[in-house]
C-alpha cells in the first residue's frame, strides 16, 4: 500500500475505532404498562441502575397505550423490526413466529435462579414445550370492596359473600338509584373476557376443554347458567350499573373510585388505579377471594413474562435486561409500588409483602389461580373479538343468551381447530 | 427535436413521479393483492388462493359491515351537505364577524380525527359526560343515556361526530362556490321580485348543483374509508353496530390476526371505493366535453 494511503487509513482508524467501539447496544423494550404512571418511576429506576451496570447497553422504552400495544408489536414484528424485549400474548405471539425461545439462556444459569420460579408459573410462559418468556409480574383476580360503602349498607366487612347467592344478596342492599353493587364488564377488550371466566369457573363449569380443542360456553350447563347470572346483573333493576357494553378496566375502576359501584373484580394493580383517581381511598378497601358456588374454585391469575422477539439483533443482551428486571429487588418494587403481583416463588414471605395486607391477601388468593392468558395460538383474537361480541350481544338481547353462545362454541370450536 | 426525443423528455419529467406512485400506491395495492391470496399465520405464508375470499364472502359479519359502511356513508354524506350547505349560505350572507365565525365553524375539522372522537367518548360517557349532565340538568332525561352502549345510538353517535368533523370542509366548498355565483342573477331575481327561497331555488341550487355533486362523490369516497372516529370510540361495537367496513378489516387483522382475510376484505372495500371514483371522474369527464363543446 502507497504510504500516504496507509497513514491515511491508519490515521482514520485511529479515529474511528474509539467511535465505533463505544457505540451502545439499544434495546427496545415495549410493555403495555410503561405508559401507567404508577409503574413509571419503577421502570425509570431499573433503566438508569441497569445502564449504570451494563455501560455498553441502553434500554429505550417503547410508550404505547395498552389498547394500541399489541396492534403495534404485531405490525413491527411482520416488518422483523419488533422492539427485542417485549411483554405480549406469549402462546399467540410464539406459534406466529414473533417470538424467541428462551430455554438456552435460561438453562445456562445458576440453579439458584431458575428455581425462584414454580414449574407451573413457567409453564405459563412455555408453547410447545419450550419458554418464550420469563415470568415476571401477575395479577390475581379477587373482590375488593369499598368498605365505606358496606358498612353504611349495614354490612359486615368481616363476614364478605363467599357464595354467590350472598354475593347478590349483598348486592341488593349495596344498590340504589344512582349506585350499585357492581360493574359488569362488557366493553371491547380481554378484561371482559377475564372477568366472564372468574364467573363461570367460581360456578363450576368451563368455557373449554382440556385440551383447548372444544368452546362449551354454552355446552356446559354451569358455565351457561353463570353467564346468564353474571350478563343478568346489568338487566333493568339488577345490582349492575348501567352500560356495561361500554365498560371495561377504566370504567369500573372510575366508578369504583367515585364510590359509584361498591365492589369491583379485578387484580391487586386496580387498586393503585383507584387510589389515583380518588386518594381518599387509602386504607378503605379490603378484598376477599371471589365468591363461588363450588368449593375450591380457582380464580384467574395474568401472567405477564417478558420475551425476546426473533427479529432482536441482540438477545444476549436483551436477556441481561431480562434478567436483571426479574431480580428481587424489582419485583418488591412492583409489588409495592405498583400493585403488581410478584411471581417469583421466594417473595411470599419477604416482609415488605406481608406489611401491606391487601398485597398479602391478593398472594393468598394466587395459590389457587389458573394462569392467564389461556394456553392457545388464536387466544388474543379470540379473547379480544369473539367473546367480547359474544357478551354484548347478550347483554342486549338477553333472551336469546343461550343461543348466542351457542354460536360461539361454534364458532370458537372451528378457530380452535384451525391452527 | 425529434417526436421520439421529445417523448422520452416527457416520460423522463414524468419518471419520477411514476416512481414515487409506485412505491406508495402501486406496490402497497399489489402486495396487499398478493396477501389477501395467502394464508398468513404470523411470519409463516402459504398460498391460498381465493380462500380467503371465500371466508370473507361466506361470513354474515362482512354483509353486515358492507351494509353498514353503506348506512354510515349515506347518512354521513347526506348530513354533511344539508349542514354544509346550509353554513355556508348563512355565513354568505353575514356582513358581520363573518371571518371569526368562519375559524370557528372550521375548528373541528382542524382537530386531529382521533383526537376529535376521544373527546366525544368522553363527552357521552353515561356516568360522567357532559352531555348526559346536561340532558339531566335540562330535564330532558330522567336518566343516563348509554350513548355508546346501544347499538342504534351508538351508530347515530358515531355519525354525529363524523358530520361534526366533515361539515366544515363542504362547508368550505361550497362559500367558495357561492363566491363563483355572478351577482347579475341575484340582481334579476330580486328585481323580478323572487323570494329568498326563489332565489335559492332558481339561482343558487343550479349553480351549485354540479359542485354538490362532485363534493358529496369525493366525500362519500372519503367517509367510506373511515376508521378513525369508530375505532377510537367503539371498536365497532357494542355487538358489532359500528362495524364499518375498516373496522372489521382493522379487527380481522390486528385482533383476530387473520392477515390474509383482512387483506382480502381491504380489496373488497377497494372494490367500493373504486366504484364510487369510477363514477366522479365520468362527472367530471362529463363537465369537461360539455365545457369544450
Amino acid at each position: 500500500m502507497h504510504p500516504v494511503r496507509a497513514t491515511v487509513l491508519a490515521v482514520t482508524l485511529a479515529f474511528a475505532a474509539p467511535a465505533l467501539a463505544q457505540q451502545p447496544i439499544v434495546l427496545q423494550w415495549q410493555t403495555a404498562n410503561l405508559t401507567e404512571s404508577q409503574y413509571e418511576p419503577i421502570w425509570k429506576k431499573t433503566i438508569a441502575e441497569f445502564e449504570a451496570a451494563n455501560p455498553g447497553i441502553k434500554v429505550e422504552p417503547v410508550l404505547v397505550a395498552r389498547k394500541d400495544h399489541w396492534t403495534k408489536f404485531v405490525a413491527a414484528a411482520q416488518a422483523k423490526k419488533a422492539p427485542c424485549i417485549v411483554t405480549v400474548d406469549l402462546t399467540t405471539a410464539a406459534y406466529n413466529g414473533y417470538l424467541m425461545p428462551l430455554d438456552k439462556y435460561f438453562n445456562a444459569e445458576p440453579a439458584a435462579f431458575r428455581d425462584a420460579w414454580s414449574a407451573d408459573i413457567l409453564s405459563a410462559a412455555k408453547w410447545k414445550g419450550e419458554l418464550y418468556g420469563l415470568p415476571i409480574w401477575g395479577g390475581t383476580y379477587g373482590e375488593i370492596y369499598n368498605r365505606d360503602l358496606v358498612v353504611k349498607a349495614g354490612l359486615d366487612p368481616a363476614h364478605p359473600p363467599k357464595t354467590v347467592d350472598e354475593y347478590v344478596a349483598w348486592g341488593r342492599k349495596l344498590t340504589g338509584d344512582d349506585h350499585w353493587m357492581l360493574a359488569v364488564l362488557g366493553g371491547k377488550t380481554d378484561t371482559t373476557t377475564r372477568v366472564l371466566l372468574t364467573w363461570i369457573w367460581a360456578n363450576g363449569g368451563e368455557a373449554f376443554n382440556k385440551d383447548m380443542t372444544e368452546a362449551t360456553f354454552a355446552k356446559d350447563p354451569k358455565s351457561l347458567a353463570a353467564i346468564k347470572q353474571y350478563l343478568g346483573f346489568a338487566a333493568k333493576g339488577g345490582i349492575a350499573a348501567p352500560s356495561p357494553t361500554t365498560t371495561n378496566y377504566l370504567e369500573q375502576t372510575n366508578l369504583f373510585a367515585q364510590g359509584k359501584i361498591a365492589s369491583m373484580r379485578n387484580a391487586y394493580w386496580s387498586v393503585a388505579k383507584v387510589l389515583g383517581d380518588n386518594p381518599a381511598l387509602k386504607g378503605r378497601m379490603f378484598a376477599t377471594p371471589i365468591p363461588a358456588n363450588v368449593s375450591n374454585a380457582p380464580t384467574l391469575s395474568s401472567v405477564a413474562a417478558s420475551s425476546i422477539s426473533s427479529s432482536c439483533e441482540h438477545p444476549d443482551a436483551a436477556w441481561k435486561f431480562i434478567k436483571f428486571d426479574a431480580d428481587k429487588k424489582w419485583s418488591i418494587e412492583r409489588a409495592v409500588v405498583a400493585n403488581w403481583m410478584p411471581l417469583r416463588n421466594d417473595l411470599a414471605d419477604d416482609p415488605a409483602i406481608k406489611a401491606d395486607p391487601l398485597l398479602a391477601e391478593f398472594v393468598k388468593m394466587g395459590q389457587h389461580a389458573r394462569s392467564y392468558p389461556l394456553p392457545h395460538p388464536a387466544w388474543a383474537g379470540i379473547a379480544a373479538n369473539d367473546i367480547v361480541d359474544a357478551v354484548q350481544k347478550a347483554l342486549l338481547a338477553p333472551d336469546k343468551t343461550e343461543e348466542i353462545f351457542r354460536d360461539l362454541d361454534a364458532r370458537l370450536t372451528k378457530k380452535l381447530r384451525d391452527i | 427535436m425529434t417526436s421520439r426525443r421529445r417523448k422520452l423528455t416527457g416520460y423522463a419529467f414524468i419518471a419520477p413521479v411514476l416512481l414515487f406512485l409506485g412505491a406508495v400506491v402501486l406496490f402497497p395495492l399489489g402486495h396487499a393483492f398478493w396477501t389477501s391470496l395467502l394464508r398468513v399465520r404470523g411470519l409463516t405464508t402459504r398460498f391460498a388462493g381465493l380462500a380467503n375470499y371465500a371466508t370473507v364472502l361466506g361470513d354474515g359479519a362482512f354483509w353486515h359491515s358492507l351494509w353498514l359502511s353503506f348506512a354510515f356513508t349515506a347518512l354521513s354524506v347526506s348530513l354533511h351537505m344539508v349542514l354544509g350547505l346550509a353554513l355556508a349560505l348563512l355565513l354568505d350572507e353575514l356582513r358581520t364577524a363573518r371571518t371569526a365565525l368562519r375559524i370557528a365553524f372550521l375548528t373541528p375539522w382542524m382537530v386531529a380525527p382521533a383526537v376529535g372522537a376521544t373527546i366525544w367518548l368522553w363527552l357521552l360517557e353515561p356516568q360522567f359526560g357532559v352531555v348526559n349532565y346536561l340532558l339531566q340538568a335540562t330535564h330532558l332525561a330522567s336518566a343516563p343515556v348509554a350513548w355508546l352502549g346501544e347499538p342504534l345510538t351508538a351508530f347515530l353517535s358515531v355519525v354525529a361526530v363524523d358530520v361534526w368533523r366533515g361539515v366544515p370542509f363542504v362547508m368550505l366548498l361550497m362559500l367558495a362556490g357561492l363566491q363563483t355565483v355572478p351577482p347579475e342573477q341575484y340582481e334579476a331575481a330580486a328585481m323580478d321580485g323572487a323570494s329568498v327561497w326563489q332565489r335559492f331555488r332558481f339561482v343558487t341550487w343550479p349553480n351549485l348543483r354540479y359542485l354538490l355533486v362532485v363534493a358529496s362523490t369525493l366525500d362519500a369516497i372519503n367517509t367510506i374509508r373511515h376508521y378513525d372516529i369508530i375505532g377510537v370510540m367503539t371498536a365497532g361495537g357494542p355487538a358489532g353496530a359500528t362495524e364499518v367496513l375498516p373496522v372489521l378489516l382493522y379487527n380481522t387483522a390486528f385482533r383476530a390476526n387473520r392477515f390474509g382475510e383482512a387483506a382480502a376484505i381491504g380489496v373488497l372495500l377497494l372494490v367500493v371505493v373504486l366504484a364510487l371514483a369510477a363514477f366522479y371522474i365520468r362527472l367530471t369527464r362529463i363537465d369537461r366535453d360539455g365545457a369544450a363543446r
